[in-house]
């Protein structure tokens, strides 16, 4: 078999044949991070680069996300034993006084989709707990989701509590939502706004290698 | 020219002797009578004297009555939930449409058997009795993909598309068997228009195939059902790069609001030059300049709106979306204020 069907399957959202596939080309001795880079995340980056470009919309991208799970769920166990590492944590919520989620959950499936790990703490989360789970989890991203322009102030404070708690050298925070602006992320201090979960994953990676590579020097 | 006769003259594509202006004023007008949230979302009176009392205050162009999207599917037996300071939504935790088989479940059903429905209807009469052939009264109903989208969740609903997509067809149908009767008797009780959010109608969403394929017929048949009762049809849809055309095909609005430019235009210039010889265009204003940013910055968007789409008429200045039901109404004095001035037709000046 050929890694890339796996990838044309998960870009069509066919999540019982993703399944198979992985299943299949763990049988026939692929190693497990083959099967991630060329066959799952491979299929997300299509789906990323297609869905900023407006060929695909979010009803594509949540099948094709369901996809990668399940073809995910076989690989898991040797990707674990394999040691093979995510390429960053990021820790993701809808702020305080806000409950809508699938803006928020769009970026988590893209995210995984780049090889990020993705600590989803829910919706209505309190700065606090943005910034607890980040040092628990020693994640590198905060990313903050509001619907709301009632709820966006909460974004600022965010911020606020990461400069509280000293870790704004280490922690990069993103901002998105419906009525989140660039400006408006640099108003509050935040690093990155996007417009949209596919540039929000690409902008996470970027930030992820370039921690890593100062990490190195 | 009072409010009635300048909208007329928008709505037919001439100047009139300045620029209409709607800041879509909603759960905002609470405040104007000290009515707290959730009573003016259930209160037919108290709604409608805050809406009265806006107009009175603010010398509106016309009265959009929005409520909240979760009005139309209380009436399926979706338990809701009324924040204190903010807009009421479905309790996400119990869901009408837990699984796809229950999308059976949902039957056309009597509009009488809504209670908030009826309490929409109720405001809408209410603000005839002293607004009628003087201030239009547009109301504002959530379409029946977006009906249904409250009782299920959307995130499931869309994957729903997909797997079950025959089943999610029957569903629309059957709500906007319902939608058609309330819609019908909103515009016997003084409605001059019906607006219709059609949020999936756009590239934030969906597919344009896909909308048709879902939800393009009932939006046609919804639509003859105003004409008839008499009124005229518009849209509102704050997603980005909405669909004008294929919208423009099935519905026929005299109106659309909007926040951001169609996807088969660049800017709302482009738009314009595009659609404003067959639809009234509304908007575009976006509500976070009335939170955040500078006066004179709020100013400058006002402006540049005018600039836009307000020559030879077919154009009222409003926000692409709700006014910020919390937030300082001085933006909103300003963008009126604006219209006054700034967007006196040059004929008129």
């Amino acid at each position: 078999m050929e890694l890339k069907e796996i990838s044309l399957q998960l870009e069509a959202g066919r999540a019982k044949e993703v399944k198979a596939l992985v299943q299949q080309a763990i049988d026939e001795g692929f190693p497990a991070d083959r099967i991630l880079n060329e066959g799952l995340l491979a299929g997300m980056n299509a789906i990323g680069v297609r869905f900023r470009n407006n060929e695909v919309f979010v009803p594509e991208v949540l099948i094709a996300a369901r996809a990668m799970k399940m073809g995910a769920n076989v690989l898991k166990p040797l990707l674990t034993e394999s040691g093979v590492q995510a390429a960053g944590r990021v820790c993701i919520g809808t702020v305080m006084g806000d409950l809508h989620d699938i803006g928020k959950n769009l970026v988590a499936m893209m995210m995984e989709g780049k090889g990020l790990e993705v600590i989803d703490i829910g919706t209505d989360v309190p700065p606090e707990q943005f910034i607890e789970t980040a040092i628990e989890e020693d994640c590198q991203i905060i990313c903050c989701s509001a619907l709301l322009t009632t709820t966006m102030n909460v974004m600022g404070d965010v911020v606020r509590a990461a400069e509280n708690a000293g870790i704004r050298d280490r922690v990069k925070i993103m901002v998105g939502g419906a009525p989140v602006t660039a400006a408006f992320a640099a108003q509050i201090g935040a690093d990155a706004y996007t417009p949209d979960a596919a540039s929000a994953a690409e902008q996470a990676a970027a930030f992820c290698r370039e921690m890593k590579e100062k990490q190195a020097v | 020219m009072n409010a009635r006769e300048r909208m007329t003259a928008a709505l037919e594509h001439r100047e009139a002797d300045r620029v209409p202006v709607y800041p879509i004023l909603a759960g905002a007008t609470r405040r104007l009578i000290g009515a707290d949230y959730r009573t003016w979302a259930t209160d037919a009176k108290t709604c409608a004297d805050a809406y009265l009392k806006a107009v009175e205050r603010y010398d509106l162009d016309c009265v959009l009555t929005l409520i909240d999207l979760s009005v139309e599917c209380e009436a399926w037996g979706q338990k809701l939930v009324f924040p204190e300071n903010e807009a009421a939504h479905p309790d996400y935790s119990a869901p009408v449409i837990r699984e796809p088989e229950d999308y059976d479940r949902i039957e056309q059903i009597d509009y009488r058997t809504g209670k908030r429905m009826m309490m929409h209807v109720e405001v809408v009469r209410m603000l005839a009795k002293t607004l009628k052939g003087k201030v239009p009264i547009i109301s504002f109903v959530f379409g029946p993909l977006g009906t249904l989208s409250m009782l299920r969740n959307q995130q499931d609903m869309y994957m729903d598309l997909y797997d079950e997509p025959e089943a999610v067809k029957r569903a629309v149908k059957n709500v906007a068997g319902t939608l058609a009767q309330y819609a019908g008797a909103l515009c016997d009780a003084g409605a001059d228009a019906i607006m219709w959010d059609t949020l999936f109608a756009s590239g934030s969403i969906m597919s344009k195939p896909m909308w048709q394929a879902f939800e393009s017929d009932a939006m046609r048949m919804l639509a003859q059902t105003v004409r008839e009762h008499g009124c005229m049809n518009m849209i509102h849809n704050c997603g980005q790069n909405i669909y004008f055309d294929v919208q423009i095909d099935a519905i026929a609005p005299s109106a659309i609001s909007f926040l951001y430019p169609p996807d088969d235009c660049a800017d709302f210039a482009a738009c314009k030059q595009k659609y404003g010889d067959r639809v009234t265009l509304i908007g575009c204003l976006p509500p976070t300049g009335a939170v955040y940013g500078t006066d004179r910055e709020w100013d400058k968007l006002c402006r540049e709106q005018i600039d836009a789409m307000a020559a030879g008429g077919g154009f009222v200045l409003a926000t692409g979306c709700e006014y910020p039901a919390n937030a300082d109404l001085k933006r909103a004095e300003r963008m009126i204020e604006l219209a006054k001035t700034y967007g006196v037709y040059q004929t008129h000046a």
